[in-house]
C-alpha cells in the first residue's frame, strides 16, 4: 500500500539505537526518520530538534541524524494526514510514530498504541476557546499550540533559535517537530531502552517534558500530548488555556478527551 | 631597618586587601524597569534607584566589596557601579545575552550566555575574556565551589549541570537532572551541590566526587517552579524560591523534606543571604517587591516595593 504514495513520501528513516544510555564516553548513533513534506515547518522543527539534541549529545556521546534507510527505523516523524497516520501505525507496529500535524479527534479516540500526537486535537482547541469565551464573551480568539511572539517560559529563546536557523517564524507544526525530537532525545539521554515497547512505556507514563510552555508536559493514554494552549486574537496572544478564572490553570485535563474510551 | 621594611610590607599588604567599607545596602535588579533599586539594610526603605541599562538581570559584588556588577542582557554588557556613590563606573562586553553570573574569590566573573550555549569567564577590571566554555542550551545558573576549584553551569533546555574545573576551564562532568535546571549551590565543604529544576518541580542533591544524584525531591505542587536556592549558614536548611507558589520553601538539607513554606510576594525567583546568615531577601517578580526574611523564625519581617520584575539581589555587607 505504501507503494502508492512513494512519490509524495520522503522516507528518511530512522534507527534508534536502543543501547543509548545516559553514560558518557559512549558513541551512540541515533537515526531518525521523517515521512512527509520536507518543505514543511514541521520538518524544519524536526531538524531544529536534531541540532539541539546533538548539542546535548556532545556531552553524552550520542549523535542524532536523519537517514533514508527504512529497514532499521524505530521511530517515525510524519506530517501525513489522519488516514496515513492510521496506515503508518499498522504498517510499523514496532516503531514510535510522532504525528506532527493531524488534529483529528478520532485519531485520539482510536488509541493507537504506537502513535504520539504532538498538536492538540480539535476538541482540545474547542474547549480552550469555550473557556476563553466564558470570560471574554465577544472575543474571536482561536486556540493555538504556539506563537512566534510567545516570550514567557523561555518560549522567546526557542523562537529566536528557530528563526535564527531557518529564517522563519516558529509555527504550531514547527513546534510539534522540535518538541517531538526533544522529548525523544530527553528520554534516550536518561534511560537505556532495549526496545520500542520500553521506550513507548517511558514516554507515555514517566515523561516530564519541558516544551518551553511553562509546564511539565506528558502524554495521555490516547497518545495525546497534554499541554496548555494559547488564545490568539488578531495575530496577538490574548491569553492562555486552561483559562485563569474559569478553571484551575494547572488543570490540563480541562482540555479535550482525557482517556481512551472504555 | 628590618622592622621598618617588615612594617612597610605589612602596610602594603594591608592596603591591598583592605575591604571597602560596607554600605549594608541591598541592590536589586529590575528587569522591566531597567534599573537597580537600592534598599537601606537597616531601615529596609528604598534609598535610591540607579538607571543601569536595558534588561538588568544577574547581579554580583566584587570580593573586596568595591564594585557591583550587573548583567544588562539586552545590551550584551556588564555594568559596574560603585556601591557607595551609586555612580555607574563603566560597562564592558559580556558576550551574547548575559544572564546569571557568579564572582570568583579571585575576582573573575563566570557568566552564562543564554542565547549562545556557552559560559564566559571575564576579568571585570579590564573586561578581558579569559575563557569561553561551550555548554548546553540556555545556560543559566552559575555556582562556584567554596574552594574556587569548580563552577557549575546549569543549562535549562539541555537539562544538565555542567561541572567545570578552575582554572583549566574544562568540563569535568555533565549531570542530567530534571527539566529546566535554573540554579545551583554548594554545601559549605564543597562535597555536594544542590540544584533546582523549574519545570520538573524538583530539588536535587549531587555528590560532586561521583557526579551522581544522591537525593531528589518533588515539591509536589504544580505551581512550585523552583528557581534560586541557598544553603543556610549552619548548613542545615535550604531556601528555595518557589516561583508561582509565592513562597520561599525551607527544606531540610539532608533529607530535602519540606520544613516550611514562607509566604512572600508573587512569582519569587531571586534569593540572597546576608553574610551573618540572619536575613534572606527574595525578589518577587510579579508583585514588584522584595521580602525580607528573618531566618531565626523563618518569617517575613518587611516588604519593600522596588521596580518592575525584580530579578537578582546582592547585599553589600
Amino acid at each position: 500500500m505504501l507503494e502508492k504514495y512513494k512519490f509524495n513520501i520522503v522516507a528518511l528513516l530512522i534507527s534508534v539505537t536502543f543501547s543509548a544510555s545516559g553514560t558518557t564516553n559512549q558513541s551512540n548513533e541515533i537515526k531518525l526518520s521523517f515521512i512527509g513534506d520536507k518543505d514543511s515547518h514541521a520538518f524544519m522543527g524536526v531538524r531544529q530538534g536534531i541540532d539541539e539534541a546533538n548539542i546535548q549529545g556532545v556531552f553524552l556521546g550520542q549523535r542524532y541524524s536523519l537517514t533514508t534507510l527504512p529497514n532499521s527505523s524505530s521511530a517515525i516523524f510524519t506530517t501525513m494526514d489522519a488516514k496515513h497516520v492510521t496506515y503508518l501505525s499498522n504498517a510499523y507496529p514496532n516503531k514510535v510514530i510522532f504525528n506532527l500535524t493531524a488534529e483529528d479527534n478520532n485519531l485520539r479516540s482510536e488509541c493507537f498504541a504506537n502513535v504520539l500526537h504532538m498538536l492538540p486535537s480539535k476538541a482540545m482547541k474547542k474547549d480552550a476557546e469555550t473557556q476563553w469565551l466564558k470570560k471574554n464573551s465577544d472575543s474571536s480568539a482561536k486556540a493555538q499550540t504556539w506563537h512566534h511572539s510567545f516570550r514567557k517560559y523561555a518560549a522567546g529563546q526557542l523562537n529566536s533559535r528557530f528563526t535564527n536557523s531557518t529564517n522563519q517564524k516558529m509555527t504550531d507544526t514547527a513546534w510539534a517537530g522540535w518538541a517531538s525530537v526533544k522529548l525523544l532525545s530527553d528520554s534516550i539521554a536518561r534511560n537505556q531502552f532495549n526496545d520500542t515497547t520500553s521506550l513507548l512505556q517511558f514516554i507515555k507514563t514517566e515523561l516530564a517534558f519541558d516544551g518551553q510552555k511553562g509546564m511539565s508536559l506528558n502524554f495521555r493514554d490516547t497518545g495525546q500530548l497534554r499541554q496548555p494552549l494559547l488564545l490568539i486574537d488578531n495575530g496577538k496572544i490574548a491569553g492562555e488555556a486552561p483559562v485563569r478564572g474559569v478553571v484551575n490553570t494547572t488543570n490540563l485535563d480541562s482540555l479535550g478527551l482525557t482517556h481512551c474510551p472504555k | 631597618m628590618k622592622l621598618t621594611s617588615a612594617a612597610i610590607l605589612l602596610a602594603a599588604l594591608f592596603s591591598q586587601t583592605v575591604l571597602a567599607q560596607s554600605t549594608g545596602r541591598i541592590f536589586v535588579t529590575n528587569e522591566r524597569s531597567h534599573t537597580v533599586s537600592v534598599i537601606n539594610g537597616t531601615t529596609h526603605q528604598l534609598e535610591a534607584t540607579i538607571e543601569i541599562g536595558e534588561r538588568p538581570r544577574g547581579i554580583g559584588i566584587s570580593p573586596d566589596g568595591s564594585e557591583v556588577y550587573v548583567a544588562i542582557s539586552a545590551e550584551n554588557k556588564i555594568a559596574v557601579f560603585d556601591p557607595t556613590s551609586l555612580k555607574v563606573l563603566r560597562k564592558f562586553d559580556a558576550g551574547d545575552d548575559p544572564e546569571a553570573f557568579a564572582v570568583h574569590p579571585n575576582g573573575n566573573i563566570y557568566i552564562s550566555n543564554e542565547d549562545s550555549a556557552k559560559a564566559t569567564v571575564i576579568n571585570p577590571l579590564n573586561g578581558q575574556v579569559i575563557a569561553e566554555i561551550p555548554v548546553g542550551i540556555e545556560p543559566e545558573g552559575v555556582a562556584i565551589s567554596p574552594d574556587g576549584k569548580r563552577v557549575i553551569i546549569t543549562s535549562e533546555s539541555t537539562n544538565m549541570l555542567h561541572v567545570v574545573a578552575i582554572p583549566e576551564h574544562k568540563i569535568v562532568s555533565n549531570i542530567l537532572v530534571g527539566a529546566r535546571p535554573r540554579a545551583a549551590t554548594f554545601t559549605h565543604d564543597g562535597k555536594f551541590s544542590y540544584a533546582t529544576a523549574e519545570i520538573g518541580g524538583e530539588v536535587i542533591k549531587v555528590d560532586m566526587a561521583t557526579g551522581k544524584i544522591v537525593q531528589r525531591i518533588s515539591l509536589g505542587d504544580d505551581k512550585a517552579k523552583p528557581k534560586d536556592i541557598l544553603l543556610s549558614k549552619d548548613g542545615k536548611s535550604l531556601y528555595v524560591a518557589g516561583g508561582r507558589l509565592n513562597q520561599v520553601m525551607v527544606l531540610n538539607s539532608e533529607s530535602l523534606a519540606l520544613i516550611k513554606g514562607i509566604p512572600v510576594g508573587k512569582r519569587v525567583w531571586g534569593l540572597a543571604m546576608s553574610k551573618d546568615g540572619e536575613r534572606i531577601y527574595s525578589s518577587n517578580g510579579v508583585s514588584s517587591d522584595v521580602s525580607i526574611i528573618n531566618t531565626a523564625n523563618n518569617s517575613v519581617i518587611a516588604t519593600t516595593k522596588v521596580g518592575k520584575f525584580p530579578w537578582g539581589i546582592v547585599i553589600d555587607d
